[in-house]
C-alpha cells in the first residue's frame, strides 16, 4: 500500500532536494570542526556556516546575519530566550496556545520570580492583538507568540502585536515553528527582538538544527543558557560576549547546518510563496470536502484565510486516537492524533483532553492523497 | 626586505571569516592563519594582512560592523624563502 505523509507538522518530509547529499559530502569530504580546527578545510566550512548565516538572514530580513545563531531546535531556541531573559524576573505575556516549548519553561521560571500570563484566543485560534494589550502590567518586560497554531494552524497578527510592543517599550519574541520558510517573516517591519525557528519544517531541512536570530537590545540583556567551549577568547574563564559565540557553546552541528544550507538554497531556487501556494490550494481542497461529512468537526477556521496547511478535525462518532489509526491501516496516512504538545491551544480551543487528528499537507502532497484521505474518512466514520 | 608580518585579531572567528571575505571581494590580500601565540593568549585565528592595506582594512570592518580586536605586528620567523604568504 502506498503511504501518505500528512504529519509536515511535526517534521517536513520529503526533505528538499539535495539536503541528504549535503549532509553526506561533509561527512564524507572533510567534517573538520570549525572555530577549533586551524587549517583550510575547517575555514571551508566556516564559510558554509556564514553563507548559511547569510541566507536565515535575508530570509527573515534581519538587519544583520551577526545575529543569527544555531542551537539544536525551536524548542532549544525558546528555552534560550525565556530563562536567559526572565532569569532575573519580570512579567511576560503569551497568547493562550503557545506549545508547551513555551509554557514548560515559564512554568518552571515561576519559582525563579518570573509570572507570565497568557492572552486569551477564541476557538478558531483567533488573537487579537488588544487582548494582548489588556495583559500588560507594569513589570512586563516582553511578549512572545507563535506566528501559527501547531494544532489549527491560525496565524497570529504579528505586525500589530509587534507595533504595540514599539509602544510599551517591550522585548516582541516569536515562535516560527510552524511558519519559517511558509510565511514571509520581516523582523525589521514586524519589531521582533527574538525569532525562534527550526530547520525541520517548513525551511525542509534534517532534524536536529535549529536556531534564532536576535536583536542587539536584545542581546545586551540576555544571558547565554549554556557555557563552554567556543573557540574563542580560550584564555578567560568567562563567556565571551561576541556574537554568535556567547550562545554557540560546543561543538556545532556542522552536517545539519550542511543539510539547512542545501533546503535554504532550494527555497531560494523556488520561492517560499509558491511552495505556500501549493500547500494551500490543497488545503483548500481538503476543507472544501472534509466541510461535508457531518461526523467530523474541523477545529479552527474553516477557511484558507490567516492560516497555514495545517488542520485539526474532531471525530464525533469515535475516539481520535481510534481515527487516527484506521486512517494508518485502512489507507497508510500518516497524521499526528493527540494533544500535539499543546494542552493550553487545547484547552482554548475546547479540545483538552480529547485531542484532535491533525493533517498538516506538504507541496509534495497530491490531491489524489486528499481524495484517498477523504474516501477513507467516510469509511470509518 | 620586511621583518614584520600584520597580524588582524578577533573576537572569534566569525568576524575572522566576515572580514576575510569582505576584503576578498575588495581585492586586498589576507590570509587567515592561527594567531601566533606571542600576539594573544586566545586560540584563534587571525588574518596575515599588508601594512599598506591597513588602512583599508580598518575601514571596511567598521563600515560592516565586523569587531577587531587589534592589529598586531610580529616579527617574522619564518623561513624567507618560503616567504609567500602574502
Amino acid at each position: 500500500m502506498e503511504k501518505i505523509y500528512f504529519d509536515n507538522g511535526s517534521t517536513s518530509w520529503p526533505k528538499a532536494p539535495g539536503v541528504p547529499e549535503a549532509m553526506a559530502d561533509l561527512l564524507l569530504e572533510g567534517g573538520f570542526n570549525i572555530n577549533r580546527g586551524n587549517y583550510e578545510g575547517a575555514y571551508e566550512i566556516e564559510g558554509m556556516v556564514l553563507d548559511t548565516r547569510e541566507q536565515l538572514a535575508k530570509l527573515f530580513h534581519a538587519r544583520h546575519s551577526k545575529g543569527v545563531v544555531f542551537t539544536p531546535n525551536v524548542t532549544y531556541s525558546l528555552n534560550f530566550f525565556l530563562k536567559g531573559f526572565l532569569r532575573s524576573g519580570g512579567h511576560i505575556v503569551v497568547s493562550g496556545m503557545e506549545h508547551n516549548a513555551v509554557m514548560r519553561p515559564l512554568e518552571q521560571l515561576k519559582g525563579s520570580g518570573a509570572a507570565y500570563t497568557a492572552a486569551p484566543v477564541d476557538r478558531e485560534g483567533n488573537l487579537k492583538p488588544e487582548d494582548i494589550e489588556a495583559c500588560i502590567r507594569k513589570d512586563t518586560r516582553a511578549v512572545l507568540v507563535t506566528h501559527a497554531s501547531n494544532v489549527c494552524g491560525t496565524t497570529t497578527p504579528i505586525q500589530e502585536i509587534g507595533e504595540l510592543c514599539v509602544r510599551h517599550g517591550l522585548i516582541f519574541a516569536v515562535d516560527t515553528a510552524q511558519t519559517a520558510g511558509t510565511l514571509d517573516i520581516d523582523m525589521e517591519k514586524c519589531g521582533i527582538d527574538f525569532l525562534a525557528f527550526t530547520g525541520h519544517k517548513g525551511l525542509l531541512g534534517p532534524q536536529g538544527i535549529g536556531g534564532f536570530l536576535i536583536s542587539e537590545r536584545l542581546d545586551e540583556e540576555m544571558s547565554p543558557l549554556i557555557a563552554g567551549g567556543t573557540g574563542s577568547l580560550s584564555d578567560s574563564l568567562i563567556m565571551p560576549e561576541s556574537l554568535p559565540d556567547k550562545y554557540e557553546s560546543g561543538t556545532m552541528n556542522l552536517p545539519g547546518i550542511a543539510g539547512l544550507h542545501a533546503a535554504l538554497t532550494y527555497l531560494e531556487q523556488e520561492g517560499i510563496q509558491k511552495i505556500h501556494r501549493r500547500k494551500m490550494k490543497l488545503t483548500a481542497y481538503f476543507l472544501e470536502r472534509i466541510l461535508e461529512i457531518p461526523e467530523v468537526r474541523v477545529v479552527g477556521r474553516k477557511t484558507c484565510e490567516d492560516r497555514v496547511a495545517v488542520v485539526s478535525l474532531d471525530f464525533r462518532t469515535k475516539d481520535n486516537a481510534v481515527a487516527a489509526f484506521e486512517l494508518e491501516q485502512e489507507a497508510g496516512i500518516m497524521t499526528r492524533v493527540g494533544l500535539h504538545c499543546a494542552p493550553a491551544a487545547h484547552r482554548s480551543f475546547g479540545t483538552f483532553p480529547k485531542g484532535t487528528v491533525r493533517f498538516a499537507f506538504s507541496a509534495a502532497n497530491r490531491e489524489e492523497e486528499v481524495d484517498r484521505c477523504i474516501e477513507t474518512i467516510y469509511k470509518i466514520v | 626586505m620586511q621583518d614584520i608580518q600584520h597580524y588582524v585579531l578577533f573576537p572569534n572567528h566569525d568576524n575572522a571569516m566576515r572580514l576575510y571575505r569582505e576584503l576578498k571581494k575588495l581585492g586586498v590580500r589576507a590570509v587567515i592563519a592561527p594567531t601566533p601565540r606571542s600576539a594573544s593568549k586566545c586560540c584563534g585565528v587571525s588574518l596575515m594582512v599588508e601594512e599598506n592595506d591597513l588602512g583599508q582594512i580598518k575601514e571596511t570592518a567598521e563600515e560592516k560592523e565586523i569587531e577587531i580586536l587589534k592589529i598586531a605586528e610580529v616579527e617574522k620567523d619564518f623561513n624567507p624563502r618560503r616567504d609567500r604568504y602574502c
